[in-house]
């Protein structure tokens, strides 16, 4: 193939992607990390600033309480939203009559959109659970859960589990209906309990459903921010913000664009390398088959 | 200085007394040029946005020059959220609505020192508006908050409003009403309302005199106050530990306090409630035949202490123009409109006529009104008013965002995750750093 071809042939399924992928995403994060380093008040920018908003994000004490609340939300969220995925796609896996049908019952809520989601929770927490809880004197939800900290964060956890867990659910289905059933067979042969097969034979041959529902899982808990606005809007006392909503509030309820702008920059240099990070354990625990 | 102790009294009497000037009909204006379309971004509040939307239609209707529309924007969001995106699109609205963030925009909308709706406003209530002179915005209303209450249930209790002179007195009133098995207070914990509204009783009666006010303002952006060891502020935590302790209400900071507390005001299960007169329409539709009243919040037991028996009154935003991404042809129709709002009598019935007939019951601050709204409460902030018993908003120069921060330590405050100590702390941190926008300084 001579190089003239070869331009041609990228010309022809790549230059459009490529362009694409450079003006909603290269430009406007090289835009965004260099107004770091100016005045920027949201509209224009008079001065360059140096490092001046890096210190000051730094300094804010907001940012690393805001870090230290969505580190947990993160780690808690990606085991619950796996376990529950993984024991979904166990289900409908099984040779159940109503497999499909639970599938796409599993399937729905990330069908709906994450303010949507959080609107309607937001109802069953502060409405709908009352008022059951209070005519039939049940223990829990006499309160809103969103009237606590702690409860907060418990409700955002089930309403992020609530929503994801269908998805992940789609991909480790993938990864176990993509194992040989040969392999399946002779374990059975061998009388390999199902436990033994599941933790021997099923996870490491879908190793790589794990990589990929992981690494969404991991990035998705960084960025959550439609359902935290929608959900908690960050109370009580703005304890349940996550990274995404303090950033977006620093730069637009308080005019600190200078600030929320370097946070972003921060924050994808966390989810970066906590995403690389995953990636290449997850890729070491693959079968090569 | 009594002149510029008395904001409210000077500015909104001529504003709602002066009203026998009959406005004079806007001028036909030359349509020569093609119907352009007047975007304003909201409705001024939510509350009345149907009322609003409906003066827009009236005033499409009565001329063929232009077209006004209301572009929702989101309501979750705060105004510089909104407007940001939509400059960077190039795609600014031309009528904007805001306070706190008036300096923000100043270098981008024009200046309405020369138009018809600034000479029919006093001088006093243009000044949140202006700018370094330059006149940024011009006034939507005037209201006022306090405690509200439901007169059906403070008739039975026996308790006289008017008899209330003192924080004590204030226990005494609160004491009756439970008396009578209804809850005394409704507090609620709404961070807006403890943010910029609750935290506002403080700074407003801070100092007796403006100067001594932003004086206090200036200390707290420095850093320098001790909020502690300020008796003004003692009084306010111990008022605010009064409401507490007789809050008819569990602190809710869910985003169901608000039509809670309307229904439980409405229906007289609570006797009073911190809020503004902004509730009354809706505490009017749960309730139609029930008098709403506003009473002064008393901080002080000394019944002369300053502000103990007045209200603060002030302008909750003020409309904009933009000079930036707009044609002149439709700032023009943006001036047209904001005119024929506030000066035909047309407009005026949808501005200051009852929210039943389509008004939004607003409180008129231009002169020349002919219609005033009827009803208990607004005819109460009147009569406070016109006897000089308002207070200053101080809350209009917290920086932006500010409010969340006093709100959210407010919250924490009524649940008892702080002591009154620490939200003085709070508060301090708070403010420290703040640009001061008061003394014209910019970010």
């Amino acid at each position: 193939m001579n190089t003239g071809h070869k331009v041609r042939k990228f010309g022809i399924f790549a230059a459009l992607p490529l362009a694409i992928f450079l003006v909603v995403l290269v430009l406007p994060f090289a835009q965004g990390f260099f107004l770091t380093f100016t005045n920027w008040n949201g509209f224009k920018y008079t001065e360059f600033a140096g490092i001046q908003n890096y210190t000051k994000s730094f300094q804010d004490d907001a940012f690393w309480t805001t870090l230290w609340f969505t580190l947990k939300f993160v780690i808690v969220s990606l085991v619950a939203v796996n376990v529950v995925a993984f024991g979904l796609a166990l289900l409908v896996t099984a040779k159940l009559r109503s497999a499909t049908i639970l599938r796409t019952f599993f399937f729905v809520p990330n069908l709906i959109g994450g303010v949507v989601l959080g609107v309607i929770w937001q109802f069953i927490f502060n409405t709908a659970l009352i008022s059951i809880s209070q005519r039939y004197s049940l223990p829990f939800f006499q309160e809103s859960w969103l009237n606590e900290t702690n409860t907060a964060f418990w409700a955002l956890i089930i309403v992020t589990v609530w929503q994801s867990s269908g998805y992940m659910m789609i991909i480790y289905i993938t990864g176990l209906i993509s194992i040989e059933q040969d392999v399946l067979e002779a374990a059975r042969v061998d009388g390999a309990s199902a436990f033994r097969t599941l933790m021997a034979i099923k996870i490491p041959l879908m190793a790589q459903a794990f990589t990929i529902s992981l690494f969404l899982t991991l990035r998705n808990g960084f960025m959550a921010y439609d359902v935290n606005v929608a959900l908690t809007g960050g109370g009580p006392y703005r304890t349940t913000e996550l990274i995404s909503m303090h950033i977006f509030q620093d730069a637009f309820a308080f005019g600190n664009f200078g600030t929320g702008q370097s946070k972003a920059v921060l924050m994808f240099l966390m989810v970066a390398t906590a995403a690389l990070v995953q990636v290449s354990i997850s890729k070491r625990l693959e079968v090569q088959r | 200085m009594k002149k510029t102790m008395k904001f409210g009294a000077i500015a909104l009497v001529s504003a709602v007394t002066v009203s026998l000037m009959v406005a004079a009909p806007a001028k036909a204006l030359n349509c020569a040029k093609p119907k352009a379309t007047v975007t304003m971004l909201g409705t001024i509040k939510p509350e009345i946005q149907d009322q609003f939307l409906g003066a827009v239609a009236d005033y499409n209707k009565s001329q063929t020059c232009f077209v006004v529309k209301s572009i929702p924007g989101d309501r979750k969001l705060t105004f510089l959220q909104n407007v940001t995106p939509m400059y960077a699109a190039k795609n600014a609205p031309t009528i904007m609505y805001t306070l706190q963030e008036i300096p923000d925009m100043a270098d981008k909308v024009m200046d309405l020192k020369s138009t018809r709706l600034a000479r029919l406003v006093s001088k006093d209530l243009l000044a949140a508006g202006n700018v370094g002179g330059k006149q940024v915005g011009v006034p939507s209303t005037a209201e006022a908050f306090g405690l509200l209450y439901n007169k059906t249930v403070l008739d039975k209790a026996g308790v006289d409003p008017k008899k209330i002179l003192t924080r004590s007195d204030l226990e005494a009133a609160f004491k009756k009403v439970e008396a009578t098995g209804a809850g005394a207070v409704r507090f609620s914990s709404i961070w807006w309302s403890l943010g910029a509204h609750f935290s506002n009783m403080y700074f407003s009666t801070a100092s007796k005199t403006k100067a001594g006010r932003l004086a206090i303002l200036d200390g707290m952006a420095d850093g320098k106050k001790d909020l502690a060891s300020d008796p003004v502020f003692k009084d306010y935590l111990a008022t605010f530990e009064l409401l507490k302790k007789y809050n008819q209400s569990k602190p809710n900071t869910t985003d169901t306090e608000y039509d809670l507390s309307v229904k439980d005001l409405a229906t007289g299960k609570a006797g009073f409630w911190f809020m503004g007169n902004w509730a009354e329409p809706n505490l009017l539709t749960a309730s139609p035949k029930t008098d709403f009243g506003i009473m002064p919040l008393p901080m002080s037991n000394n019944a002369s202490a300053y502000g103990n028996g007045s209200i603060p009154v002030g302008i909750p935003g003020y409309f904009m123009i933009d000079e930036t991404q707009s044609t002149s042809w439709e700032r023009k129709g943006a001036i047209d409109f904001l005119t024929w709002l506030y000066t035909s009598p047309a407009g005026q019935k949808r501005v200051a006529g009852p929210v039943s007939s389509g008004g939004m019951n607003f409180i008129p601050v231009y002169k020349g009104f002919t219609i005033q709204p009827e009803t208990f409460m607004a005819k109460e902030i009147s009569t406070y008013v016109t006897s000089a018993k308002t207070l200053d908003w101080m809350n209009t120069f917290y920086p932006a965002g500010g409010q969340d921060l006093y709100g959210a330590s407010g919250q924490k405050l009524m649940a008892d995750k702080i002591t009154g100590a620490q939200y003085a702390d709070e508060l301090e941190k708070a403010w420290k750093g703040s640009v001061k926008t008061w003394r014209g300084e910019k970010k």
